[in-house]
C-alpha cells in the first residue's frame, strides 16, 4: 500500500508543476472552460482564433470571455492582436 | 497483491471515467459533438497509469478500455476493438521502452534523465505515445480492411488520433491539476 501511495505523490508533484508553470492556480471554472476552448481552438487554426469563435466554441458570454481574454494577457497566457481583415476582431494566440 | 489490487482498481476506474466523459461530451454537448476525436481524453489514463503504476496497471487499463465500447455502448463501432484497444494500451510501454533504449530511463529523481515528477517529461511520454497508438492502430486497421463509420482509415485518420490523444491529455492534466489544487496543497505542506 505504501508503493500505492508514493506513486500517487509522484503524480501530484507532478500535476503541482504543472499547474505552477501555467499559472492556473486562481482561475474560476469559467474561466478554464474559456483557457480550454482557446487550446482546442489552436489545434484547428494554427494562426489564431478570433473572440466570436471562443464566444461560440466555449458556449460562455461575450463579457465573460472578454474578461477571460483579458485576465490571461495580463498574465501573458495569450496575445491579442488586431484582426488584419476585420478591425472589430481581436486574434487570440497561445504564447508558446 | 493489496497494492496490485488498488492500483488496478484506480487505473480501471480512472480509464472507464474518463471514457464515459468523453463519450458524454462526443454525444451530447452540442458545440463539440462529434469532435471527440479531437480531444481523446482517455489516452490521459494510459500515460497516468502506465507511468505511475508501472506494466502491473495494464490489465485494468484494458479492461477499461473495453467496458464503454462493450458495455455502456455496444455497437459504437463497426468491429471488433479487442485488437485495437490492446495496442493503445501498448503504446504507452512502447514508448517508455524507445525512451529508455535511446538512454532516458524513468526515475522519479532529478538525477534521473526522465523524471516521473517533470511534468514536461510525462508530456514527452504522451507525444510519442501518441504517436505509437496513431500509427500502429490504424495499421492494424489497414491491414485488415477496417475503418470506422463515415471514415476512411488514411493519413488524416492518423492525424486525428495523434492531436485527439495528445489534446486530449493535455486537457485531462490540466483539469486535474486545477481539481486536485486542495490534495497537491496539502501534500505540499507535508
Amino acid at each position: 500500500m505504501k508503493e500505492f501511495y508514493k506513486n500517487i505523490s509522484d503524480a501530484l508533484s507532478m500535476l503541482d508543476g504543472l499547474e505552477q508553470d501555467l499559472n492556473i492556480r486562481h482561475f474560476s471554472p469559467n474561466e478554464l472552460k474559456v483557457f480550454y476552448t482557446i487550446i482546442i481552438r489552436a489545434a484547428h487554426n494554427e494562426h489564431g482564433s478570433n473572440i466570436t469563435d471562443i464566444v461560440e466554441n466555449s458556449g460562455m458570454s461575450r463579457s465573460t470571455v472578454y474578461k477571460t481574454l483579458k485576465k490571461l494577457s495580463l498574465e501573458k497566457i495569450i496575445n491579442l492582436h488586431q484582426s488584419e481583415e476585420d478591425g472589430r476582431e481581436s486574434i487570440i494566440v497561445l504564447n508558446s | 497483491m493489496k497494492n496490485f489490487l488498488s492500483l488496478s482498481l484506480t487505473s480501471f476506474l480512472f480509464s472507464s471515467v474518463l471514457w464515459v466523459l468523453w463519450h458524454f461530451i462526443d454525444t451530447h454537448v452540442l458545440f463539440l459533438a462529434g469532435k471527440g476525436g479531437l480531444f481523446y481524453l482517455p489516452h490521459a489514463a494510459r500515460v497516468i497509469c502506465v507511468v505511475y503504476f508501472g506494466w502491473k496497471a495494464m490489465p485494468a487499463l484494458y479492461f477499461g478500455e473495453l467496458i464503454g465500447p462493450y458495455v455502456i455502448n455496444p455497437g459504437m463501432y463497426p468491429f471488433s476493438i479487442l485488437i485495437p484497444s490492446l495496442i493503445s494500451v501498448i503504446s504507452v510501454p512502447l514508448s517508455l521502452a524507445l525512451l529508455n533504449a535511446l538512454g532516458f530511463s524513468l526515475g522519479q529523481t532529478r538525477a534521473s534523465p526522465l523524471n516521473k515528477r517533470n511534468y514536461k517529461h510525462i508530456l514527452l511520454i504522451t507525444f510519442i505515445s501518441a504517436g505509437f497508438n496513431a500509427l500502429l492502430v490504424n495499421l492494424y486497421l489497414s491491414r485488415n480492411n477496417l475503418s470506422f463509420s463515415n471514415a476512411i482509415t488514411d493519413i488524416e485518420q492518423v492525424s486525428a488520433f495523434l492531436i485527439g490523444d495528445i489534446l486530449g491529455a493535455i486537457i485531462v492534466f490540466i483539469l486535474l491539476a486545477y481539481l486536485l489544487k486542495p490534495v497537491i496543497r496539502q501534500a505540499r505542506n507535508q
